[in-house]
Parts: structure tokens; sequence; C-alpha cells
């Protein structure tokens, strides 16, 4: 399928059980000074903050930081949903946090990022599942389809667990279901239509 | 439905000109969220909504109670708690009496979350504590301190960090949670023990008003996760009013991952989640 890469202004990545090693070889392999600012939502334990961002900080050539409230989404930056919080991405290209109530059973939720995203910059944002054990992110992905954004779920037969890539094609129809490899590649090559 | 910035503003006009509360301060977006949302749980459109607000008075007040509630844990992030123990409990073992406002309390498991350490920590007899809300209903449910059981393990999970092991001192190793909490299966809730309970006052407060509710002074204000539903503007201005409202030597605490900005360099220090105020 062709699309227009650069259109896209912001790329939303959901995990759960499994997607850590996908996020870890995305953030080694992803060029510095990425032109498109990307978020990552993984499901993660509440009582554990210490150590995810510093992890993932080393293994990155790009800065990683959890954000906080009414913080500026920056080009060449990763931000990492906070743990206990919803992230939520305003028209403005700031981020919010929310204690609100968990949905899907989780705090922070893919659905929340993803829908907020889709609402908030419309056609200019690219989604991707990666593999997981509930059903969280789907809807979200299938309101970024919606909104004419672009849609990715990690291939079910590669996923470790593949219960959330599975529903996310069941209820959003992706424009693309790519193998780990082809994720990284795709994402690699939207930067570049941006310099 | 989505609600657009017009049907806000329509909503903000409307629970003004029919109550006392004001809406107007509110960020816009979790505004219009938070609205969207009572659409979808009460199965409405916007038209009828306002239309209701407008005639009825008891349901004015059960959609203001359905925006303005909030989620609060016991010991909601551990890591601070562990660094509040660290930090800024010593200073407050040098006080003769410690004067403490849980602002935006909800349902009162942080107001408990302070009362447990200062009671192991032995300082509770010098303690007076406030706790104030918007909300009503909330406000009921904290005097009540009765909680659903199935926060139990997650409850107990948090106790154990920030009670039970200290990366930086003494642990209370044996101190049991249901010290505190008794877990009544019968019921399914967990009940916050009497003298906890005892200790606190309670009031309904609006930040809004940018007044305390009390002439008291403070020397640790508790204000976690409840100015990011607010305007930065008039954060700054809520901000302000809690230095006004503050000892020498005290301390304004705020969530995990806000931030005061810039601008308030003059009047706090800030060392992790604690705020400490400067003396002009």
């Amino acid at each position: 399928m062709d699309i227009k890469k650069s259109q896209y202004k912001l790329i939303v990545i959901g995990g759960s059980a499994g997607s850590f090693s996908v996020v870890t070889a995305l953030l080694k392999q992803i060029p510095k000074k990425f032109e498109i600012p990307i978020i990552i939502c993984m499901h993660r334990l509440k009582h554990v903050r210490s150590g995810f961002e510093e992890t993932l900080s080393l293994i990155s050539k790009n800065m990683v930081t959890e954000p906080f409230h009414n913080d500026v989404l920056e080009k060449g930056k990763i931000y990492i949903a906070p743990a206990n919080y919803h992230l939520i991405v305003e028209p403005e290209m700031t981020i919010s946090l929310s204690t609100e109530e968990l949905v899907n059973y989780t705090r922070p939720s893919i659905d929340v990022l993803f829908s907020s995203a889709a609402h908030s910059l419309k056609s200019s944002v690219i989604g991707i599942i990666l593999s997981g054990a509930n059903k969280d992110g789907a809807r979200g992905l299938a309101q970024i389809h919606e909104m004419g954004g672009c849609t990715i779920v990690q291939d079910p037969t590669e996923a470790q667990v593949s219960t959330m890539p599975l529903t996310a094609i069941e209820q959003c129809k992706p424009t693309f279901v790519f193998k780990q490899n082809q994720i990284i590649d795709f994402i690699i090559d939207v930067s570049k239509t941006r310099r | 439905m989505s609600v657009g910035a017009n049907e806000l503003k329509r909503f903000i006009t409307c629970v003004q000109k029919n109550s006392t509360y004001n809406f107007s301060e509110y960020s816009e977006n979790s505004l219009i969220r938070r609205i969207e949302k009572i659409l979808i749980d009460n199965t409405c459109t916007f038209d009828i909504l306002l239309e209701r607000i407008r005639n009825d008075s008891d349901y004015l007040h059960s959609i203001v109670k359905q925006i303005t509630v909030n989620t609060t844990e016991l010991f909601r992030d551990p890591k601070f708690w562990q660094d509040f123990r660290h930090d800024i409990i010593p200073e407050l073992q040098k006080k003769e009496s410690i004067t403490i406002w849980h602002a935006g309390c909800s349902t009162g498991q942080e107001v408990y979350s302070m009362l447990i350490l200062l009671h192991e920590l032995k300082l509770l007899e010098r303690a007076t504590v406030f706790a104030s809300d918007i909300n009503e209903d909330v406000i009921e449910i904290a005097q009540k301190g009765e909680y659903p059981y199935r926060f139990y393990d997650d409850y107990k999970e948090a106790f154990k960090q920030v009670i039970k092991f200290n990366p930086y001192g003494k642990p209370f190793k044996h101190t049991p949670f249901e010290k505190y909490f008794e877990v009544n299966a019968k019921k399914s809730i967990l009940q916050t023990a009497s003298f906890l309970k005892n200790k606190v006052q309670f009031f309904t407060h609006d930040l809004i008003a940018l007044s305390p509710f009390t002439d008291q002074k403070f020397d640790i204000i508790f204000c976690r996760n409840v100015l990011i539903y607010f305007k930065a503007d008039y954060q700054k201005k809520i901000y302000e009013c809690f230095y006004h409202s503050l000892n020498p030597e005290s301390y304004l605490v705020l969530g995990m991952q806000e931030s005061m900005g810039w601008f308030m360099n003059s009047l706090f220090q800030k060392k992790n989640s604690v705020y400490c105020k400067w003396e002009i």
C-alpha cells in the first residue's frame, strides 16, 4: 500500500507482555537526531518506578524520558508513559498526564494514548501495536485508522504473546502487519523523509 | 458525540449560572474528555445534558461530582514515600507541632498513608491534620475510611515497600498491614483503624476560591495530581495561595510527574517531588 510518509508528526507504540525485547531492539537501531517524536506505552508494574527510563536511555542514541505534565513533544526524543498515569496527547503537541480510572484494567492505557493522539493529530499519527497478553490498544488503533493515520501491528506469528496483535488486527484491519525488523525499517524510513 | 470549544463554553456558563461551581479555570481538554465520558455514561446528548442541568439542581450536583472525582491510592508511588521519609521526616522531627493539609484529598488514602508513616515514626501526637476536597461524596468515603477489598493486594504491596522495607534506614519489618486496616471479608472491605480516622478534620473546599478554609498555617501541604486538571495560569495562582498558607521551613508536595515550572523558583526550591518554601 502506498502512503505519504511525510505527513506524520508522531509515532505511538503500545506493548505489553513480550514487547520489551522489540522495544529495546527498536531503540538500539533508531539513528541519532530522529525526526519524529515517539511515545511508548508499555504495561508495567506500577510500584516499580525506577530503572525503566534509565535502562532504555542506555540503549538509545536519542533522549529517553518519562515526561512531566504539560511537556512539549519534540523531535529526537522518545517518551515513555510513566507508571500509574495515563498519557494523553493534546492538539498543541503537548502531553497531559492523568490519574483518572484504569482503562482495560491498566494505567497507563494504550487505548487512552492512541485515541487522544488520533483525535488531536488526526491523520498525522502512526500507531503500532506489539506483543501483549490483553486487548488494550485495539480500540485506539482503530481510531487512528478512522482518522486516516497509519496503523501497524506486529505479526502475531512472530509476537511472543499474540493476543494483543490478534485483537488489534480483528478490530482495526491495520495498514500493515509487519515483523519486528520491518517495523524498525519502516520507522527509520519515515524519519528520513522529513530531513 | 464529540464536545467542542463552543459546547464547553455553554456547559461552563450553564453550571456557573445554576450553582456556585466554576469550571472556567479547568484545563479545557481534560474537561472536554470528562464531559464526553459523562454523555456516554449517562447515554444522553449534549443538549439534553444542559437542559437537565438547568432544571434539576440535584442532577447538576451529580454531574459536578462525576466531573470532580479523582483517584488516589494507599502509598501511591512507594519511591516518593521512601524519599519523603529520608528527606523530609528528619526535618519534621525537629518541630514541636506538625500541621498538615491534604488539598484535594479525594477518597482519603493519601491522608491515611501519611498518618501511618507519622504513627510508625512516633510523630502522630504532634500532628494536626486537615483534608479537603470539592466533592462531598469523596469526603464522605474518606471519613468512613472503607475501601473495596479488591485493593487489598495492591495496598499491602505498597505498604510493604514503604513501611516494612526502607532502603535508607531502619525498616519496620514486623509491622502488620492489619494494624491499620481491618480486613472485613464478609463485607468485602478494608476498614481504616479508628485512631487514624479520628485524627483528621475533613472539609468541603474548592481550590478555585484561592483562599484556604482556615487561618491556620501549614507545615506541609499535599496536593498530588490535582492541579494537572487546571489551566497553567491558574495553577500558578494556587501555588501562590499555598505559599502564603505555609509556615517558614515548610513543604508543598506534588505528584511524581508534576512540575511547578521555572516561574515558581523564587518561591520554592525543589527536592525530588517536594517543594521547600524559600524565605523571602
